[in-house]
């Protein structure tokens, strides 16, 4: 890795390809239009009269498109079949629920904590695992996710709280703001929140950290063998996408004003797991346009109960082995075809998933 | 017996055999000469659908069994003996011989086919209870060529028999083989040395990137040295 | 001896014994298709609402009710291999799709358990009822059946593996898939029934541990982590380890638990097994990637 730093910070460095810097493609205009965008929907929301309720499912979209994405950057990515992400975000909750319940902090500067703490549990999990094949990643992390959902009902009262997880936490407080206004500035937070998170997600996915993380998922042997540290990428992959589902989990808590045990419940990884994959697993904005689409679905279907649930599974099952590549290769080929300045020749983005074929590469 | 024809294949976005015709009778033994890299092995994981062929016909006896999957063939009598032998590593000697008779359904045909390939083989039979991952390299090829045997073969498709073999231990390989050939079974080897296949082989074909060049009867072929020289090198 | 002694040990071999059995059925599964099927719980729960239906709604006795729910088990698995696994077998993304396809299936299977019964808890018959005290221990004779059948399981498994023609062609196949379809043996249809037999696994446990707790749609979730940790611990693929591993985890567990309290049992299995992984990280039997079943 230090030679590879060494050589991007090198004195003279060649113009870039633009196959190699993908950012390059975004104009200006597409950024400043979509936080203009970002910026004025609420005002505008607030004038219909289901306006509150369409901002409060945008916050929900931005919370859990953070942690969607933050979970496809290490499954999608980075090939770690971790299931911390529920217990990481639960981490990230209780830090800054206990720091705010308990020593009666500011939630503005607990919530800080909670992204750090996340990171010390990942390195926790990630340190014995991430040098051991896939299969260990996935016992260990979904052991870890039960010893979490067991600590917070058993453990001592200031964080289990008789049982039920903090019920009570102080919410985020803006001046004296309240009602409407006070939605539309929590709006404002977790859109900074998604900003920020996509923003840092797209540029590890793109630097060289990325690159190495997508070869060592394709070829882990060609990767080491080209001088890749597996352990030190993965680890560092792991503890950036803990760091946001961690952030996420606080907000969470001071916007619903607590954290409940049934946070650990099945559903909820699958609903994220539902995210990644009908949006498209390992591409960039498959687990953001996926958790669109659940959570929009979820206002629809929330009636069916558990037939919701049942056809998630199914539904979930399906696509995996039928559709691996989800939805995302068809937007953007849409958008390829239709919207581009310009025509791409190759999709870039290769799901891991996807059935294509090894033997490509011989 | 068996007949190639047009055959096609490859990797990827790569074609390795471009229209292959090749035929092999009953009781003859054929050999494919050709360079490494030429296409010998990809020939042989054609024929016995290993690789899926893009195009052309694989017939035996008249049957086409172009695109059945690899386990139909080997019960139909095509047997392959792959290179690198991929013995079950974690199995004694005799479970890997046994494996090879899988198609025979019951354990006394097994075992009266094991007998006899102890009697071609009898050193397998001392090592019966090793595992194969310990044997040395002379000796997997050994077991590797019994397993072969084990089965039903009508047609046995050899790859390389002297493949990273000392040269004492590759004059015993052919030896057996050419015991093998003496029982009536049909052959297809695929080798690059012409010296070493010169008493199994009753017809000769030369492969060159991937497409058959020269066909005639071994006698004739192996004798032209200035023709196997410019091919083979 | 003293009470705590005998409860901790029986308990540790009960457990043990059932963490093995599940655990049997995704050891053989991941050594022969590399398949982690995270859908093994979910055949649990499936065997057991099936005898469970039987009692209660056919009224016929448990022992009618044990062989079916361990067919139906085995049925749903195999179904799963049909429509889940096999399409994709061979295909690079294999891992990515089974492990989702797993997941899946096991939330829409208890699910299904709510939506056909009910989420309440159900109880179902012990095979054989009745019990004895040794030192103040309460030993139900459903208990000694489960460890009886665990043991001639793994030894009936272990022979099924060793001796016969299928069972080496299921060795075979874990170790040298190409080298099995150039024997005639047919790679799908092996995979297939390995999944079958691991289910029919799945579902005895199931059945046979359901009268111990509460059957409810998602209890067969914490024995398969369990049965994950076991795996794990006695090295992925090997039979010999999820057998002795089993027993040993199960007994470390109820020390602590009959020691230290049952708050503090999950947390000393996991650091256990994570101290085990920095040793050895194969486990207790595996021997890295070659060496299976």
């Amino acid at each position: 890795m230090s030679a590879q730093v060494a050589a991007t910070a090198g004195a003279t460095r060649p113009p870039l390809d633009v196959a190699a810097a993908p950012w390059r493609r975004v104009s200006p205009y597409t950024v400043g239009g979509t936080a203009l965008l970002a910026l004025v929907l609420p005002l505008l929301l607030v004038r219909l009269n289901i306006g509150t309720y369409l901002i409060t499912l945008l916050i929900l979209f931005f919370v859990q498109a953070v942690v969607a994405q933050s979970w496809n950057l290490i499954m999608g990515y980075g090939g770690i079949y971790s299931f911390a992400q529920v217990a990481l975000f639960a981490v990230g909750g209780w830090t800054s629920g206990v720091l705010v319940h308990s020593l009666g902090w500011n939630p503005f500067f607990a919530i800080l904590f909670s992204p750090l703490v996340a990171v010390v549990a990942a390195l926790g999990i990630g340190l014995p695992t991430l040098r051991l094949r896939g299969v260990y990643v996935v016992l260990l992390t979904l052991a870890f996710h039960e010893l979490a959902r067991v600590f917070t009902v058993t453990g001592p009262r200031f964080i289990s709280g008789g049982g039920y997880g903090l019920v009570t936490v102080q919410t985020f407080q803006f001046g004296d703001a309240i009602g409407d206004q006070r939605t539309i500035y929590l709006y404002y937070v977790a859109a900074l929140m998604f900003a920020i998170a996509t923003f840092v997600i797209w540029r590890v996915i793109h630097s060289p950290l990325g690159v190495a993380m997508t070869a060592l998922r394709d070829s882990e042997t060609y990767a080491v063998s080209r001088g890749i540290n597996q352990f030190r990428v993965r680890i560092v992959v792991f503890a950036i996408s803990a760091f946001f589902t961690g952030l996420a989990g606080g907000y969470s808590t001071h916007y619903n004003g607590g954290i409940s045990t049934t946070i650990f419940d099945f559903p909820r990884i699958i609903d994220l797991l539902a995210m990644i994959v009908i949006g498209g697993w390992g591409t960039f904005g498959g687990p953001i346009l996926g958790a669109g689409i659940v959570i929009g679905l979820d206002q629809y279907l929330v009636a069916l109960g558990d037939y919701q649930t049942l056809i998630l599974g199914l539904a979930l099952a399906g696509i995996a082995v039928f559709a691996p590549q989800g939805l995302w290769p068809l937007i953007r080929r849409l958008y390829e075809n239709y919207l581009a300045p310009e025509p791409l020749k190759p999709a870039v983005e290769v799901s891991p998933a996807a059935p294509h074929d090894t033997t490509e590469e011989l | 017996m068996l007949e190639v024809k047009g055959l096609v294949a490859g990797y990827g976005g790569g074609e390795v055999l471009h229209g292959i015709d090749l035929a092999v009778d009953e009781g003859e033994g054929v050999v494919v000469l050709g360079p490494n890299g030429h296409g010998k092995t990809t020939l042989l994981r054609a024929i016995t659908g290993l690789l899926p062929p893009r195009a052309g016909h694989v017939l035996l006896d008249g049957k086409e069994i172009t695109r059945w999957r690899a386990d139909a063939i080997a019960a139909a009598g095509l047997v392959h003996i792959p290179q690198g032998d991929l013995l079950f590593p974690e199995m004694t000697v005799t479970e890997n011989l046994l494996m090879g008779a899988y198609h025979r359904p019951t354990w006394s045909e097994r075992r009266a086919r094991l007998g006899r390939v102890y009697e071609l083989f009898p050193w397998l039979e001392e090592r019966g209870g090793q595992l194969s991952r310990t044997l040395s390299g002379g000796e997997r090829r050994m077991l590797a060529l019994g397993r072969g045997l084990m089965s039903k073969a009508r047609l046995l498709l050899i790859d390389e028999p002297s493949l990273g073999l000392a040269p004492l231990t590759t004059q015993q390989i052919y030896a057996s083989i050419q015991k093998v050939k003496d029982g009536g079974m049909s052959l297809l080897i695929a080798d690059e040395n012409a010296n070493h296949v010169a008493g199994l082989a009753d017809r000769v074909y030369l492969l060159e990137t991937g497409s058959l060049v020269r066909e005639g009867p071994a006698g004739e072929l192996l004798r032209d040295k200035a023709l196997l020289e410019s091919y083979l090198g | 001896m003293s009470t705590q002694l005998v409860q901790a040990v029986w308990g540790g071999i009960l457990f043990g014994s059932v963490y093995g059995l599940m655990a049997l059925g995704l050891t053989l599964v991941w050594g022969a298709v590399r398949l982690l099927n995270l859908a093994h719980g979910a055949i649990f729960v499936v065997g057991s609402y099936i005898a469970y239906f039987v009692v209660s709604r056919l009224n016929l006795p448990i022992l009618v009710a044990l062989p079916i729910g361990v067919l139906g088990a085995a049925a749903f698995a195999y179904l799963m291999h049909l429509i889940f696994i096999r399409p994709v077998i061979g295909k690079p993304g294999f891992d990515n799709s089974t492990l989702i396809a797993t997941v899946g299936i096991s939330i829409a299977v208890s699910a299904a358990a709510i939506l056909i019964f009910n989420p309440e808890y159900k109880v179902i018959p012990p095979v054989i009822g009745g019990n004895f005290t040794v030192s103040n221990v309460q030993i139900t004779k459903q208990g000694l059946l489960v460890i009886a059948s665990s043991l001639a399981l793994f030894g009936l498994v272990y022979l099924f593996l060793t001796y016969t023609r299928l069972g080496m062609a299921i060795r075979a196949v874990s170790q040298q898939q190409e080298a099995a379809s150039l024997m005639s043996i047919p790679v799908v249809r092996t995979y297939g029934m390995v999944i079958a037999i691991s289910g029919a696994l799945a579902g005895l446990a199931g059945v046979l541990l359901s009268p111990f707790f509460f059957l409810n749609p998602n209890s067969g979730f914490n024995p398969m982590i369990q049965a994950l940790i076991v795996t794990i611990f006695g090295g992925l693929g090997s039979v010999r380890g999820a057998l002795v591993a089993g027993f040993v985890l199960g007994i470390f567990e109820s020390f602590v638990e009959v020691y230290y309290g049952v708050a503090w049992a999950q947390p000393g299995v996991f650091l256990l097994i994570i101290l085990m992984l920095i040793l050895r990280p194969n486990g207790l039997f595996g021997i890295g990637e070659v060496r299976r079943l």
